[in-house]
Parts: C-alpha cells; structure tokens; sequence
C-alpha cells in the first residue's frame, strides 16, 4: 500500500471557531493506482492533498506512506519523502521571477546536497542541464526555457509544473485539477502526457478533477468528497446518475471552507509595497 | 508522442548540452568600474581593519564597556533621564504635527495628476492660466525635494543659529526637513492612485476637490497614514540626535556625559534611548497594523493579520478617546518645546538677518578646493559604511526571518519541545540585537567608535555600518517573511531543504525588495555621512562646524548647495539603480 489513511480529521480555526476541512477520512491507495478524487469546490480535497504530500499535518488520524507512519516521521524523514512525491497545482505555484529552466531544475533540489545546491545556483550541471531541457521538450516548452514563469501563459505554466514534476522523477504523482487551465485540444495532450508518465513509469496517480467525464474516462477508481467526508469511492462503470447529484447538488451544508481555506485567494502579482517605507 | 519523459529525472544518454556562456562586455566594464570606485571608497574611508585587532583597541573597548557597568540609577540622574525623554518625545510630536502641516499642503499642491498632467488637465483649453498653475506645482516639488534634500542635522543647525539654542530649533528642522519628505511622499501616493476612478468622477463634472476627497483620497488613505505614523518613529530617532547640536533632550544628555567619561550615565541614557524608540515603534506599528496598511494580499503576513482582523469589531468606541489624547499630547508637545512662549518679539528679525548673512555664497576657490576631500570622504564612508551593514544585516537576517527559523513548525514533522525553544531562542536573541544596533542613532555609534577606533572616517564608517545593520537586517527580515508563500510551499512539497527553500524559492522573489531597500538605505548614509563630521567622524561635517563656529555664514550656504548637489545625484544614481534592479 502506498497511502493509508485512517480516520484522517484535519480542522482549520476560523472566526467562528473550528471549521472541519477533512472528517474521519479511511482509505488506502495501491501502489500504480490511478484515483481520480471528485467533489464541489470547499469539498476539501486540496486539504487532503497538502496532507498527502506531508506539507500539512492532520489535526487526529493515522497517514502511512509506503508503510511508515508520517506522523512519526522526523523532518529529514519527512523531506526524503517529499521526494518521493510530486505535486501538480491548480495554482501553477511556480517561482514567477526565475525563468522556465530554472522552475523546472528545482524539482531536482530535493536529491541535491548541501554542496551541490549551492553550485547549481551559480550554474547547473551538464546532467542537470540536459535533464532540464528534455523535461521542457517533453511538455513542449523548449523554445520557452529563458522565459520567466510569470511572463507564460496559464497553460504554459501548467505544462511547466508537469516538467518540474519530470525532473522529480517521483514515485507518487499529485494533480490538483491538472486541466483546469487548458484548452480541449492541450487538455488532450496533456492528459495522455500524464497517462504515458503514470504507466510506463510505474507511478501511482492522485488527480482532483472538476471535470466528471474525463474522471470517469482515464480513471479506473473514483473517490468522491463532499461536506469533508468521502461520499463514495468506486469504478467509474459503478458511478451512478444519482450519485453525481448528490455530489453536486445544492443542499449542501454550510461551505464555510470556502473562506477558511487559505488557497482560495489568488498570490499577489507583484511585491512592491511599503517602497515608501524605506526612504 | 516523448517515449522517453519516463527517463527524464533518471537521466538520459544522449547529449543535449546547449554551451550559453555569454561574457557580458558591459557587465565586466560595470564590474570593473565598480571594483575601482570601491578602492577608492576604502581609501577615502580609511578603512583599517587591523586598527580592530589591535591590542590598544581591545583595551579602550574593554575599558569603556567596563565604565558603562553598573548603570548609573540613582534618583537625581533618573529625575534628569526622565526630563531629558519627555522633551525628546515633545520635539518628535511637535516636529510631526508640523511636518504633516508643511508636508500636506505642498503635497497636494505637488500633485502632478491633479496640476500638471493627466486626465483632470487633458479637456482643459490650453492657456496661460494652465501653463501657470502646472509651474506652480512643479516648483512646489522642487522645494520639497530641496527640503528633504538637506539633513535634518543641518537644518538643526541652521535654526540653532538663527533661532538660538534649545528645542524651538529642533522642531522647525524637523518640521522643514520632514515636511519636505513627508510632502514628496504624499505626491506620490496621490499620484499613484488608479487614475479610472478620477476620470470617471472628472467626466460627471466634479470638482477638483471633489476628485480628491472622493476619488485620490479613500484610495491614498492607508498608505498616507501609514507613512505618517512611520515619519513619527523617524521624527523621534531624529530628535534624540538634535540634542547633539543643542536641541536639548536627550541626545545632548548622552552627548554631555560622553565627554564627561561617566559611561555609567551613557548606558542609562542609551537604555532610555532604546527604550523610546522601541515603543514609538510598537505604537506605529501598532496603529499600522489595525488600520492594515502594510501587507500585501497573499502574503504569510496578510494571513495573520486577517486572523486579528475579525477581532476588533469594537474598535470605535475606542477612537473618540484616542482623538482626544491625541490633541492634548500635541498641546503638551508645542508647550514643553517652547514654541509658544519662545515666539517673542525680535525672533523674525534675527531670521532675517541671519539668512541676509547667508548670501550671497562663498565661491573662493583655495575655500572650494578646501572641500573636495571632505567630499569624497563623505562619499566614501556613506559607500563602506553601507557595505558593512548590508553584510551585518544579511547575517542576521536569516535567523530573525520568522518563516525560516519556524519554518513549517506546525504544519509537518515532529519537533522536540528543546528544539523549538533553541529556535525561539535564536530568533529572539537576534531580533533583540538587531533592535539594540538599530535604535542607537549613528552619532551615538559614531561617538562610541571614535572612542574605540580613534577619530576619523573609520570611527564615522563603523558607527554607519552597526546602524545599517540593525535597520537593513529588520528590512531583509520584513521582507523574507512577506514573499508569497505558494511557490515556497512547492519547492517543500518537492522535499527541499530549508537552505535551497531560501535560494530556489525566496530569494528570487524577494532580491528587487532587498534591493530596493538597499539603495534607499545608501542615499539616506550619504545624507547622515555629512554630519558625522559634528562630533568627530569625518566628511563634510566638520567644515560645516568650524564655520558655524567662525560665523562664515556664507559659506555654509555654499557646502548646503553641494550637499543638495550631491544628494540629488545620489538620488537620480539610486533610481537608476533600482529600475535596473533586475540586472543586478
């Protein structure tokens, strides 16, 4: 088993006292799975996914990765792990003042030493530097690679983060609506880009995806979220009418997550207040 | 389509190597020109390193460190403390009030999309009314800018001489030098407001006062009041130096027991210093941080601050009585500094007289070429002085940046409880000691340094370098903490290391900020490089003593000019350097 999650409950503290962002969550993921996890907006699922890339702790419940337990892990534990993991984000969350190389070099930072972070902040290896490249040329960005991230269009920006994920070579791929930002035909590309990643690559796939057909297309296995808890969690032949109505229908109790969850405002553009404070 | 993404992070055989090395003519001439310039800058500074190590050093440094323990606590000299810090604390709110007099106005006035240009003034017929108005506010721009052009130690000066001794003299060089800042930074807040609101109030036929209160002004208000209340930790800052040049308060107790050698009284009166800086900058902060003005949207910081914003929902009751403490402390100030009582007859005309006594300038050219090496030292000190505070605050800004040091403490990973307190302890301890570095005015350091070091330039770099430090490290801490989090928390999930977190994911978005701040720091060191000469440290300053001392009024007119001359091009050098921060 690759991921093991018993009885995960993650709580947020708002304004109006504790919010419940995940509820007694239980499910395990095989490794070479491919999960598709559906679900409205505030349903929770990009809380689940910083708890399955270890950059969030779950407030009770047991999270194993691989058989360990990652509440006892210690920090180096930790970071070895997130090696082990790559994350696609629906926000792109790439590094908007270096260019497209260097965004895509820094998957590889997590399998650097001390001694070698710092020369390839000067100037990457060979082997760094063709890794890169065929990383770019992968996603098709090639001709982009001395652009700087902000300067890339959305879907840009998405092929980007799947060519950082690239340099990662990681175990675990984690999607958070890797679609979102894309045309039907790069949509297209990109989706059989993943699949050619996840299967030939031997790798286990987390995907969010707000686009039911296409879940119930690529995916062998669905788990559905809603109001924090797990709705159901079956083959896409078994999804039901009835049950993607009550996934998205409207009698849904308060979505006070949707206020509480820190990803929900978009990242400042630029950063240049308080220049005035300085003079 | 790619058979081979699987091998990508694996590494491939074949040989894509793309050779860019690009060797940059004009990066190198840049480089080289810069190396020469700092030559000469050590030079000019006199920077002796080995001076430190010196056995004769160490021993003056021990004996003065000894002599400031125990502190002097003793009744008589607290009654003295306490005097001298109400008075300082007087001169800065006096000072301010006046300053956001002067300052509002001309800033208003300043303006240049309500004057001079822009979507107010494109339907206007074209005329000589027009041409005369946007004259008008460009030369109100220019006497801001000379105001602030000019030191507020030199103004202090000048007013001593024309006011005579004691705090009225302190607080007309803060209201004009100050004003002059304040000013400037109003025109450009006003200005930099988004213009659609103005165009849309413009075309249903406002007025100009009306395009200002309803459409520049909501927009402008929280960085105004924000700037304002920051101009008030500066106004105090500067008015404990203003003691040194007789403005009373507390620079002059600490000046006074200096050459007294009673290190016992130096220590108190620092204390007190530190002290009624610290809490003029919690009140600031304080006030900056209820009215949200600071952070950007996004930021780790935001994020706080919109936790503490749901709980102050019963702030209004509060404000009345705010108000009202607020115009009894300012009447206090204006009373305790003299201002009304010391408005007796005589005073304009002594004024008069003195800046008659100005003019015309001294341009003899033995007195000219009598002032080029002080000039060049000034520019030296001013250029070392920054060097050694960028490295001291670059050093201690990484464990004062709360997002390193705690970095994740409660979001993964377990964490011994001994761990963290080593940690709490480390961020606490160099924020303290950035505080100390920073509170301490630089005349205060350069004081100290001279004692150490000797007189000279080396004693004026120091004292330049600790301040910088402290005031730089807070800046690179501020600024570390406010970069957007998201990319920061990829590069973690990646499973990144805290140093190639700073590198790969802060560092990039943070260098233009840190950059910014830096060259803003080196154009105010230029302009306290000038005075350091007032009790020992090189440059300018010292000529401009001996002459106020000799009454050659005209020439201080003269060294004034240079010193604007030489600000403005620090300014137009600064600027430049900014907008091409990128290439840095």
């Amino acid at each position: 088993m690759i991921y093991s999650l018993k009885d995960i409950t993650k709580k947020y503290q708002s304004r109006n006292g504790p919010v419940r962002a995940l509820d007694r969550l239980t499910f395990d993921v095989q490794p070479f799975e491919r999960v598709a996890l559906l679900g409205p907006s505030g349903a929770g699922k990009t809380t689940l996914f910083r708890l399955l890339n270890a950059t969030l702790r779950p407030t009770s419940g047991k999270l194993s990765f691989d058989g360990n337990d990652v509440g006892a892990m210690s920090s180096r534990e930790l970071r070895q792990m997130r090696t082990r993991i790559g994350t696609i984000y629906q926000q792109h969350q790439l590094v908007p003042s270096l260019s497209a190389f260097e965004n895509t070099l820094c998957g590889k930072l997590g399998s650097w030493s001390l001694f070698e972070t710092v020369r390839n902040a000067a100037r990457p290896t060979k082997r760094d530097t063709e890794q890169t490249i065929a990383a770019l040329e992968a996603v098709g960005l090639a001709d982009k690679q001395h652009a700087r991230a902000d300067e890339l269009s959305g879907g840009q920006q998405q092929r980007l983060t799947i060519a950082r994920v690239l340099m990662q070579d990681p175990d675990v791929i984690l999607a958070d609506e890797p679609f979102a930002s894309l045309d039907p035909a790069l949509t297209e590309t990109i989706a059989s880009l993943l699949l050619e990643l996840v299967q030939n690559g031997k790798r286990t796939l987390v995907a969010t995806m707000h686009d039911v057909d296409l879940a119930l297309r690529y995916y062998p296995r669905v788990v559905a979220l809603r109001n924090a808890r797990i709705l159901f969690d079956k083959a896409p032949s078994d999804v039901s009418r009835e049950d993607l109505d009550t996934l998205y229908g409207d009698d849904s109790g308060p979505d006070v997550e949707l206020r509480v969850d820190p990803d929900i405002q978009e990242p400042p553009r630029e950063f240049r207040h308080k220049q005035h404070r300085a003079r | 389509m790619n058979s081979g993404i699987n091998n990508i992070g694996r590494g491939s055989k074949e040989d894509r190597w793309r050779e860019a090395p690009r060797v940059n003519l004009r990066r190198v001439a840049a480089a080289l020109a810069f190396g020469v310039a700092l030559v000469f800058c050590w030079r000019a500074a006199e920077i002796r390193p080995t001076v430190l190590f010196a056995p004769g050093t160490s021993v003056a440094l021990w004996v003065f460190i000894r002599g400031l323990f125990p502190p002097d606590l003793s009744l008589d000299f607290l009654r003295i403390v306490g005097a001298a810090i109400i008075r300082t604390a007087a001169l800065a709110i006096a000072g301010t009030t006046l300053a956001i007099t002067i300052g509002l106005p001309l800033g208003v006035l300043s303006t240049p999309t309500l004057w001079q240009r822009g979507v107010l003034l494109a339907g206007e017929p074209p005329g000589p009314g027009k041409l005369a108005v946007a004259w008008f506010s460009r030369s109100c721009r220019a006497l801001l800018g000379f105001l602030r052009a000019v030191p507020d130690l030199i103004w202090g000066l000048l007013f001593v001489v024309a006011v005579g001794l004691g705090p009225l003299a302190g607080v007309l060089a803060l209201a004009v030098s100050y004003g002059g800042l304040l000013g400037r930074v109003y025109a450009d807040v006003f200005e930099d407001v988004d213009s659609r609101a103005l165009e849309a109030l413009h075309a249903a036929g406002a007025t100009r006062t009306q395009v200002f209160l309803r459409a520049i002004w909501p927009q402008a208000k929280p960085s105004t009041v924000a700037y304002t209340l920051y101009l008030l930790e500066c106004c105090a800052r500067s008015a404990s130096v203003l003691g040194f040049i007789g403005a009373g308060g507390i620079g002059y107790e600490i000046n006074l027991s200096m050459r007294l050698f009673e290190y016992g009284q130096v220590l108190t009166l620092i204390l007190a210093l530190v002290a009624l800086v610290a809490s003029t900058d919690f009140f600031s902060r304080y006030w900056r941080r209820r009215l949200h003005a600071n952070a950007p949207a996004g930021s780790l910081a935001y994020q706080n601050i919109e936790n503490e914003r749901s709980f102050r929902n019963h702030a209004g009751r509060r404000t009345r009585a705010m108000v009202i403490v607020l115009i009894a402390a300012v009447a206090t100030s204006f009373y305790l500094t003299g201002f009304f009582t010391s408005t007796r007859a005589g005073l304009l005309s002594r004024i008069v007289r003195f800046a008659g006594e100005m003019f015309p300038p001294e341009l003899d050219p033995v007195f000219l070429r009598s002032l080029a090496v002080p000039l060049i030292q000034t520019i030296g000190i001013s250029v070392m002085g920054t060097l050694t505070g960028i490295a001291i605050g670059a050093v201690l800004s990484l464990p004062a940046t709360t997002t390193l040091v705690f970095a994740g403490e409660d979001e993964a990973g377990s964490r011994s409880l001994l761990g963290r307190a080593a940690r709490a302890f480390v961020y606490y301890a160099t924020r303290l000691a950035l505080n100390v570095l920073r509170s301490i005015p630089e005349l205060v350091w350069a004081l100290m340094c001279i004692l150490v070091v000797g007189l000279g330039q080396f004693g004026g770099t120091l004292a330049v370098g600790l301040h910088t430090g402290g005031v730089l490290g807070k800046l690179y801490a501020e600024t570390l903490e406010e970069v957007p989090a998201r990319p920061v928390e990829a590069l973690r999930a990646t499973g990144a290391q805290p140093l190639q977190i700073l590198l790969w994911g802060i560092w990039p978005q943070a260098r233009p900020t840190l950059v910014s701040y830096t060259v803003l720091r080196w154009e105010m060191n230029l302009r306290v490089s000038t005075v350091l000469g007032l009790v020992g440290g090189g440059g300018l300053g010292q000529a401009i003593y001996n002459n106020i001392q000799l009454g050659f009024y005209s020439r201080i007119t003269t060294i004034v000019a240079i010193i604007y001359v030489l600000v403005i091009m620090t300014d137009w050098l600064g600027d430049r350097l900014r907008n091409r921060r990128t290439a840095i």
